[in-house]
């Protein structure tokens, strides 16, 4: 089956510096992916390369039959993939329903069918769609910001670290709503630094460390190999 | 001295002052909160956009309010021109080379009035005007103009922030400015239109500072400081605060008169630029910190 995302050998970095050397990941449609690995290794490096954020020296990615490695952070969003940083990844001075609003800023005609989505998904936030996204908690600031990037109907979603800085009650909602997302047909394709809650709840994960691949497999076969458990999972 | 008397020569002049540099400084603080960087030329665009409704004052005999929505038009063009031709280069480079850019674009445009229209004062209309009184208060009509068209300006620009698209989009572009190009947001077009009202709203500071006192190539230099001080009195990035800090300048800068010898007059911006850069530098307002 011809995933719907493959990164290809990729080699690139920020400056003239490689961060990421001949890094290679598929994400098939409506399958979670999670890339884990320790601190420098390269994940969120890796997210922001399939956005074109970042200098390509080498290699390609393919989404959904197209290569947008090159591609304008703009023309991949209309494409169908929308991704939410790990910081700042909010308007604190718009309300929670402008900040939906933006996101959906390339979406001609009514919106409301996309605000019902979104809201479904998030019910504490329709509540509150008036209130400024700045004065909201932290996990509620990752729903809004999850939330953004759905207005678009993505085929996949990015997440930076999303649970980073959530307590454990928030970092579970977090991966259940991930969980909801993709059976709304979303894929999703998420750096985290909780690996060892990440990979039990994703299909399939990749251990990056160093800019390089390690190890791919099953959440839980990864789980389960002393070796990595050892290496990078802390224990 | 009466409550009148100094309502009548201090605060009402005050207002009608204030509310010409209202429309400077909301135009200042849009374009620092999109582009980040202190304009320098505002001023003088300014003056530009007085000298423009004059031309047609002159040209076609209107009244400058009919020459104004031509002036703030021409000035609006010329404004985004300015922007591709001189500092669209230099957005990627640090914020202070375009800062100093707009200090020669400012030298360039007063250069450009003095050579079309000369050194000398002028006016839109010859003679005097006579206030009218309401219930003791002596109030021209030019006053009311400047005021209402102050209100009705700034309150179109609000709605228009709070409620279109591309409102929004500028609010948008100025709160996160990476996340608004990852929502497709094109910041070619907002940094297009926040030059059109910028340079708008410039058009009519200057108008309306002509239109209550004179016309001269130094009126919108001299303009500057006080529309800076009330952007940041009122905190920048805030529409709103603009507005506030330009009636608070414009009123103390009257009001200096009672207690200071009138030439200070225009030290008045200055000193509250100073406290209120020590005191509270995020503005009356809570803008963003310069």
């Amino acid at each position: 089956m011809t995933p719907l995302l493959s990164m290809e050998n990729l080699t690139g970095g920020y400056g003239d510096a490689d961060i990421l050397q001949s890094v290679s990941l598929t994400v098939q449609e409506k399958e979670i992916v999670v890339i884990v690995g320790p601190n420098g290794a390269g994940k969120s490096t890796a997210m922001k390369a399939v956005f074109g954020l970042l200098n390509i020296r080498g290699g390609r990615t393919v989404f959904d039959g197209d290569d947008i490695t090159g591609w304008s952070p703009n023309r991949i969003v209309q494409r169908g993939i929308c991704y939410v940083p790990q910081v700042d990844n909010i308007f604190r001075e718009m309300s929670i329903q402008e900040n939906l609003e933006m996101g959906a800023f390339l979406k001609k005609g009514d919106l409301s069918a996309a605000y019902d989505r979104v809201y479904e998904l998030f019910p504490d936030l329709k509540e509150r769609r008036k209130t400024l996204a700045g004065s909201l908690s932290g996990g509620q600031r990752q729903m809004v910001a999850m939330g953004r990037a759905l207005m678009l109907d993505p085929k996949l979603l990015l997440l930076d670290e999303p649970t980073a800085g959530l307590s454990p009650k928030y970092m579970e909602q977090i991966f259940q709503i991930s969980r909801d997302v993709r059976d709304t047909g979303v894929a999703i394709l998420l750096v985290e630094q909780h690996a060892k809650q990440a990979l039990a709840f994703a299909d399939r994960g990749y251990v990056l460390a160093a800019g390089q691949n390690r190890h791919e497999g099953t959440g839980a076969d990864l789980l389960a190999d002393r070796e990595i458990a050892e290496m990078f999972l802390g224990g | 001295m009466g409550i009148l008397e100094l309502l009548n020569f201090y605060v009402i002049p005050g207002i009608v002052l204030g509310s010409i540099y209202a429309l400077g400084a909301v135009g200042i603080t849009l374009v620092f909160a999109i582009l980040r960087y202190a304009h320098l030329a505002h001023g003088d665009l300014a003056t530009l956009g007085a000298f423009i409704a004059f031309a047609v004052v002159t040209a076609i005999g209107v009244s400058p309010l009919v020459a104004l929505p031509v002036a703030v038009v021409a000035t609006a063009f010329i404004a985004v021109g300015i922007d591709k031709v001189f500092y669209e280069h230099l957005r990627d480079r640090p914020k202070i080379i375009t800062v100093i850019a707009s200090l020669g674009i400012a030298l360039m445009v007063r250069a450009v009035v003095q050579v079309i229209w000369g050194v000398d004062s002028e006016s839109y209309v010859r003679g005097i005007s006579r206030p009218d009184v309401y219930f003791g208060l002596r109030i021209r009509d030019r006053e009311i103009y400047t005021v209402l068209a102050m209100i009705l300006l700034v309150g179109g620009l609000y709605v228009f922030l709070k409620q279109s698209k591309w409102g929004k989009a500028m609010r948008a572009m100025s709160d996160n400015p990476n996340l608004a190009l990852l929502s497709g947001i094109d910041n070619r077009v907002v940094v297009m239109l926040t030059w059109i009202i910028a340079g708008g709203l410039c058009a009519a500071s200057g108008v309306f500072l002509g239109i209550n006192t004179e016309l001269k190539s130094m009126m919108g230099w001299h303009m500057l400081l006080p529309m800076f001080a009330a952007a940041i009195l009122g905190g920048v990035g805030r529409v709103e605060g603009a507005v506030l800090g330009g009636l608070i300048v414009g009123i103390a800068e009257e009001l200096s008169v009672l207690v200071l010898p009138s030439e200070y007059k225009a030290a008045m911006a200055f000193v509250i630029l100073l406290i209120m850069l020590l005191v509270r530098p995020t503005g009356l307002l809570r803008g963003k910190v310069l």
